[in-house]
């Protein structure tokens, strides 16, 4: 690899051989070291505040004064509940997994309510059992969900600490 | 084996017919035997490999360990992890700091009134005070001091840089029943971890 200097008055040109070799010896370790360090998937985090505390409902504090947004995920269907009002809208499963669209729009309206509008706090909680386990990634997928809508604040509850619970 | 004196070896032993005819041969005399190799692409190459390479370098996967047996589920969540104690949630095991504190059956099987597992409340309490006499004595760096500060005047942290004090992060499979995950996050409420990250892949 040469580069060319001068040359323009008619006489020989300047060739000048520049010298890659450190170049590639550098590069070659950069690679190396790139490849082994590399980190192939990119690890995010969803925060949470854990509530409820514990099966102990009369340990719960609920927010008397203003509605809180309740969402029980079970293996079957997704309850979302408003307390105070105690409403509750039930979304079934579709298929083999839940309904995650429809989940998605009924957040999407309560938040676009006037008693969530200007709220960013959400709580959810999963009913687990035996013959009907819910998985983790089921309740990630609701948090998410709730991230995205712009319910950023999520509480994680025991299923019995709810501000809003439907009767089962 | 005959011993041969030291020569040209390359164009004898080796028969590569159409570089010697290309370049004439070492001993032809007339033409040089060097092959000027044409380095251009091969640099080409490597700058682009190393700035795909310096793209995609994160350290935020370097905060959790690889286990055998734990898939994480995925989210569209796009916030950094931070350095805070791992709780890891495998098949088959519960980790605290790389350390076994007790298998998924168990703890499962367990129905104690308390609702919490015993043998990790006590890890997590020890690393909650520990965490605790570290921010009042001021030894994380100025970021994390300062959101200290702010959680306290319940200012929302920038993600990245939330307090220590309380945060933990779960590691945990997709496939966990969630009976298991409510059963860590009591317990790590308990012992004083009010701040959880949810470890999760990015879709």
């Amino acid at each position: 690899m040469g580069a060319a200097i001068g040359a323009g008055d008619g006489k020989k040109s300047l060739n000048v051989e520049l010298n890659i070799v450190p170049f590639i010896d550098l590069m070659s370790c950069l690679t190396a070291f790139l490849l082994v360090t590399a980190v192939w998937v990119n690890i995010a985090q969803i925060n949470i505040q854990p509530k409820g505390k514990t099966r102990d409902t009369s340990n719960v504090e609920v927010d008397q004064e203003h509605p809180t947004l309740s969402v029980l995920v079970q293996a079957d269907k997704i309850w979302v509940g408003v307390s105070r009002i105690n409403e509750f809208q039930e979304i079934a499963k579709k298929g083999d997994d839940q309904d995650w669209e429809k989940f998605y729009t009924t957040l999407k309206d309560h938040k676009a309510s006037t008693f969530f509008a200007d709220r960013t706090d959400i709580e959810v909680a999963a009913e687990s059992t035996t013959q009907a386990p819910v998985n983790y990634k089921d309740i990630i997928h609701a948090m998410d969900i709730a991230v995205k809508v712009g319910f950023v604040d999520v509480g994680l509850s025991d299923p019995n600490g709810l501000a809003a619970r439907p009767s089962l | 084996m005959p011993v041969h004196s030291a020569g040209p070896r390359l164009y004898k032993s080796v028969p590569f017919k159409h570089l010697v005819k290309k370049a004439g041969s070492a001993s032809g005399g007339a033409k040089g035997s060097n092959i000027a190799l044409n380095l251009t692409p091969f640099v080409d190459m490597m700058t682009i490999l190393v700035t795909f390479l310096l793209m995609v370098f994160s350290s935020s996967g370097q905060l959790l360990q690889a286990q055998k047996g734990l898939e994480l589920p995925i989210a569209e969540s796009r916030e950094t992890l931070q350095q805070a104690p791992v709780i890891i949630v495998t098949k088959s095991e519960i980790t605290y700091q790389g350390q076994l504190v007790a298998t998924t059956e168990s703890v499962l099987r367990d129905d104690s009134p308390t609702f919490k597992i015993d043998a990790l409340y006590e890890r997590l309490d020890a690393a909650a005070k520990k965490i605790k006499e570290d921010v009042g004595m001021g030894r994380y760096d100025k970021k994390l001091q300062k959101a200290c500060e702010d959680a306290k005047q319940q200012i929302r942290p920038q993600p990245g840089f939330i307090c220590p004090d309380g945060l933990a992060i779960l590691q945990a499979d997709e496939t966990t029943d969630v009976r298991l995950i409510n059963k860590i996050v009591n317990t790590a409420k308990a012992a004083g971890f009010d701040n959880l990250l949810f470890a999760v892949k990015n879709k």
